[in-house]
């Protein structure tokens, strides 16, 4: 299948990932942009969707997509089912990444600057190797950099999925905090020191 | 232009296809070769959602093209809506409306709203899900001649005839109509509700009925008490 524009494409095998309303959608196409090309990613990421939507719905397949900004949407009867999969499993059973210690997926090539679609499907795709571990290795940046001290530094395994990497409350209270006094409250630190954002230059401690 | 038939076509098949651009055309379209909103929607869009009941219990459909589908017909309700003719049937009312506890099926429940909407009635809708007791408060806050209870799972079903206990307790001059799937004239009969509709545009008629006699009863009882 093509998708035109996307920075990365890859399917993965979900089956262990499915609570009972999706169970029979077990392929997902994970769909990567890069968010430094300066785009709208969100609205590109969208019409991608729609074209293996339709790609698919000729064909005779079920589909649920999950949108980019899939927390902001509500009004749909649809969104209900977005929290039931994470966009960070399409891309680490579909090889695209993994879970950083930042807490978010990390890519080989393109670091934590990707912005992630997701497509699952009940057609019988050719799925990629999964990732399985992190590798982050000995690399401390993000924990050593966070403001607000919430990377605690634990690394992700695709047999934990579920262990606390980051303390989200604390990152969100130190947002909050800094809405006050300023326009632009996210500080993505993590993204930007991470070594596999910076497309693997090395930087100093 | 299209025909009447190719629009309630395209809005059926946008529903089971769960093609929202689709109902969001033939919607326009309707409103283009001015048909009447209401005809396309419970011609179209809702005969569409009933085909989809019939795939979801054929286990052709799941959870998830449900969902699709009903956001379908939003879509296109949604643009029908302002274009249903007013009806003046003579006989105005105040109703509550709401599906209740443990049930979030409401598109039903949102169609039976828009008859009455329709018909110029004052609907405070309680929305899905409404705890047994906020019908009975609802009904106290708004004087409602009438409250609609909507359900559509026979575990849910069992909350309506303790509302309409409990509302009967508090004010036995409000009219209650019950509706949904499993629900039917022999189960409102049983629990004490006054009236029971298959459909939506029964639901309005039965509504009327039920209304003017209240309102007949009342003068009735006022003319006794001048007498
Ligand atoms: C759409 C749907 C959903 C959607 C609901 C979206 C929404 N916001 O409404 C979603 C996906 C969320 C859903 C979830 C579930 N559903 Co469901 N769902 C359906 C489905 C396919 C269609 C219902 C529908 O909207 N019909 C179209 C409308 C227009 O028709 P209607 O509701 O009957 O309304 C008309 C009349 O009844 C009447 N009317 C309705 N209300 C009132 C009120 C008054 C006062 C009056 C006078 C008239 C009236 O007028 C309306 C218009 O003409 C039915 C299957 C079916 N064949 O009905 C199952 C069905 C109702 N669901 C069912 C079940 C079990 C569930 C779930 C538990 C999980 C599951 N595995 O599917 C959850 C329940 C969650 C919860 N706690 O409520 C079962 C219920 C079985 C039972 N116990 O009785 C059904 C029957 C399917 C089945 N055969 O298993 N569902």
């Amino acid at each position: 299948m093509l998708l035109q524009g996307a920075t990365l494409v890859g399917v993965g095998d979900v089956t262990q990932a499915l609570t009972s309303e999706i169970i029979h959608l077990n392929r997902a196409i994970a769909i990567a942009m890069n968010r430094g090309l300066g785009e709208d990613t969100s609205s590109k990421l969208i019409r991608l969707q729609s074209v293996a939507e339709g790609w698919l719905k000729e064909r005779g397949f079920r589909y649920l997509s999950i949108p980019p900004d899939s927390d902001r949407r509500k009004g749909k009867f649809i969104s209900r089912l977005y929290k039931l999969f994470p966009h960070k499993t399409a891309a680490t059973c579909s090889g695209l990444g993994w879970v950083g210690k930042n807490g978010l997926v990390i890519n080989r090539d393109y670091g934590s600057k990707l912005s992630w679609a997701t497509v699952l499907t009940n057609a019988p795709l050719v799925a990629d190797l999964p990732t399985e571990k992190s590798q982050c290795g000995n690399c401390n940046l993000c924990v050593i950099h966070c403001p607000s001290g919430a990377v605690t530094g634990r690394e992700w395994s695709i047999n934990e999925p579920y262990r606390e990497i980051v303390k989200y409350e604390k990152c969100s209270t130190m947002k909050k905090s800094r809405r006050l006094l300023e326009d632009r409250p996210n500080c993505g630190l993590c993204i930007n020191i991470c070594p596999y954002s910076r497309n693997g230059k090395t930087v100093k401690t | 232009m299209p025909t009447k038939e190719e629009v309630l076509e395209k809005l059926k098949n946008g529903v089971i296809q769960y093609d929202e651009d689709a109902c969001k055309e033939g919607a326009n379209e309707a409103i283009a070769i001015g048909m009447d909103g209401n005809e396309a929607i419970f011609e179209g869009l809702v005969a569409g959602m009933e085909e989809v009941g019939r795939l979801f219990e054929a286990q052709e459909y799941f959870v998830p093209e449900i969902l699709m589908c009903a956001d379908a017909l939003y879509a296109g309700l949604d643009i029908l809506k302002p274009h249903c003719k007013q009806m003046d049937l003579g006989v105005k009312g105040a109703v509550v409306i709401g599906t209740v506890e443990g049930d979030v099926h409401d598109i039903g429940k949102n169609l039976v709203k828009m008859m009455f909407d329709v018909a110029g009635f004052t609907v405070y809708d309680l929305g899905r899900d409404v705890p047994l007791d906020q019908f009975v408060e609802e009904q106290l806050r708004t004087d409602s001649e009438l409250v609609c209870l909507s359900a559509m799972m026979t575990t849910s079903m069992i909350g309506m005839p303790k509302v309409i206990e409990k509302i009967k307790a508090r004010n036995p001059n409000v009219m209650i109509m019950i509706g949904g799937a499993p629900t039917s004239k022999e189960l409102a009969d049983k629990w004490g509700a006054d009236g029971y509709a298959e459909d939506a545009s029964n639901a309005l008629k039965e509504a009327i009925k039920m209304v003017s006699f209240l309102k007949n009863l009342r003068a009735e009882k006022e003319a006794e008490k001048k007498g």
